[in-house]
């Protein structure tokens, strides 16, 4: 079977910095990869060349043997990839309820609804399933910019689920967010890994996290990878131990 | 009182045209960050383009209307966007600042020259009778224009809350990045308010041309004033647009006829002094905070 996505010797160089360095994994599909690395390894300018947000330097980013070269992230959202970012997105003026619809809408209906039609565009339902899905049913009408942090990552979570994406890249889903909250959102993801076969691609800081929620690891070092593997492995990889402990 | 009312009510229709030039600020400035120092130009063009349609063309005053609201989409939204908002704004805020002055002054001079340097009369929508509303004496195009353009804003708000579109483009000014990623196509949701701005408009300059004559250097004082009303409300709120343009129509009106005629033309920049001392985000606004 195809991989889902897959990144063939992709680079981006600023000047003279390579922060991506000839980056070459695929992704197989159903599966939680985590992308490690120390801060300033080009994990999230990878994530960004992926998705089109920045032109790579050099490479070829296949989704579904496609190769997605030129596609604006819109593009790329309509081909079913979805991502979520490091800080936090949500569209704060709006109720949770309308973020999410909004988050789905783009998939549906014909020209005409999609310019004339009316805001909910039919995904009330289903929006109101994937609030429930994160726990988030007695925020639904509040507006988004009043959650709490940790409420809002939820939030963006659901978002990108929203479309029934095939792939979802999470920037760093765990980065401030209280534990209680974090064992929550690492049961959600894994829930919604096994329910509907979704495929994850998971840069995170937070070690425990990761470890926990992947089922395979890579890890990149100045732009480059340096080890990929099962989380036990990469745990004990001298080079890893390195990267993390002398850089 | 019977004056009072009658102030009100032909300060009111003068303010609604104002809220409709300072909603395109708005408009312009949530969807991509841009300050068109060319708004007032853009209410001032398009009833040359209606007036060239009637004497060239020979078209009659709807038709030469159609042609002119085909001409400001294409040329006020579409080419403005593409050949100088879209290469510019990359390189910060001021460069388009500048630009639009700069095209500003190439409308106003081309009209001069092209046209005409003389005011010219444009054909009245409705007629020039007078009722009587409460004693008052009052005029039906008063009326007609301040039905018109708060229908138009109607029309406007219900375009962007009821529905999809409306809904991604709200999505796209508060955070495009976002929206992008979410399959919502940015730029075109830029180009429709870019489009929305034009018809607005030309919708201010079909009305307000039968009051003041069609001059190529009436933007300089609509585009002050819709700027004024735009900050006096809040920049980044439609609702605050409409609220300044309405309040400065009526105090223009009632500072004219109970202060001094002669200060007329102070009152609005007295009243964004205050604002912007006591309440920067204006009447409306709500207080932005931005990463530079």
């Amino acid at each position: 079977m195809n991989p889902v996505l897959s990144v063939k010797g992709v680079s981006k160089h600023f000047g003279g910095l390579k922060a991506v360095d000839d980056v070459t994994f695929e992704v197989r599909r159903g599966e939680i990869l985590g992308l490690i690395g120390p801060n300033g390894s080009g994990k999230s300018t990878l994530f960004n060349c992926i998705l089109g947000q920045l032109p790579a330097s050099g490479g070829k980013v296949e989704v579904d043997g496609r190769d997605v070269a030129g596609l604006r992230p819109c593009d790329l959202n309509l081909l079913g990839v979805g991502r979520t970012f490091q800080m936090l997105q949500v569209f704060p003026e709006m109720t949770v309820l309308e973020n999410i619809i909004l988050a789905g809408q783009e998939h549906k209906g014909t020209m005409f609804s999609r310019l004339f039609g009316k805001p909910d565009a039919g995904l009330t339902d289903e929006a109101k399933r994937m609030i429930e899905f994160f726990r988030l049913t007695h925020q639904t009408n509040e507006k988004a910019g009043s959650l709490s942090y940790g409420q809002q990552k939820l939030l963006d979570a659901a978002m990108a689920f929203m479309a029934g994406p095939k792939l979802v890249l999470l920037d760093e889903p765990a980065g401030g967010v209280n534990l209680t909250m974090l064992a929550h959102l690492k049961e959600r993801l894994k829930a919604f890994n096994e329910e509907r076969g979704a495929t994850f691609v998971v840069i995170e800081h937070n070690m425990e996290f990761v470890m926990s929620l992947c089922t395979r690891i890579i890890v990149l070092a100045n732009g480059r990878i340096i080890a990929e593997g099962e989380p036990e492995a990469v745990r004990n990889d001298p080079q890893v131990i390195e990267a993390y402990l002398g850089g | 009182m019977t004056e009072f009312i009658q102030l009100l009510i032909s300060g009111l229709a003068t303010g609604s045209i104002y809220a409709l030039a300072a909603i395109g600020f708005t408009l312009l400035w949530q969807a991509s960050q841009t300050i068109n120092f060319a708004q007032g130009e853009f209410v001032m063009l398009p009833a040359f383009f209606v007036l060239a349609g009637m004497h060239f063309l020979g078209l009659g005053f709807g038709p030469a209307i159609l042609l002119a609201l085909v001409a400001s989409l294409l040329i006020l939204g579409l080419t403005f966007k593409r050949v100088i908002i879209d290469p510019l704004l990359p390189h910060g805020v001021l460069p388009v600042v500048i630009a639009t002055i700069a095209l500003g002054i190439l409308m106003k001079e081309s009209v001069k020259q092209f046209y005409s340097a003389e005011a010219q009369p444009f054909p009245a929508l409705f007629s020039e009778r007078t009722i009587t509303v409460l004693g008052a004496v009052v005029s039906v195009q008063d009326i007609a224009v301040l039905l018109i353009s708060l229908s138009a804003v109607g029309l406007l708000q219900f375009f962007l809350t009821g529905t999809k579109t409306g809904r991604c483009m709200q999505a796209t000014a508060q955070n495009p990045a976002v929206a992008e990623i979410l399959g919502v196509n940015v730029k075109r949701m830029i180009l429709y308010t870019f489009l929305i701005n034009a018809a607005l408009a030309l919708l201010a300059s079909v009305l307000i041309s039968p009051i003041y004559l069609a001059k190529f250097n009436n933007g300089e004082t609509l585009g002050l004033i819709a700027f004024i009303a735009a900050i006096v409300g809040g920049f980044n709120q439609i609702r605050g647009a409409i609220a300044g343009g309405l309040l400065i129509g009526v105090i223009d009106n009632l500072a004219a006829a109970y202060v001094s005629a002669q200060y007329r033309s102070a009152i609005p920049l007295i009243l964004l002094i205050i604002i912007i001392l006591i309440r920067p985000q204006g009447l409306l606004g709500k207080a932005e905070g931005r990463t530079v």
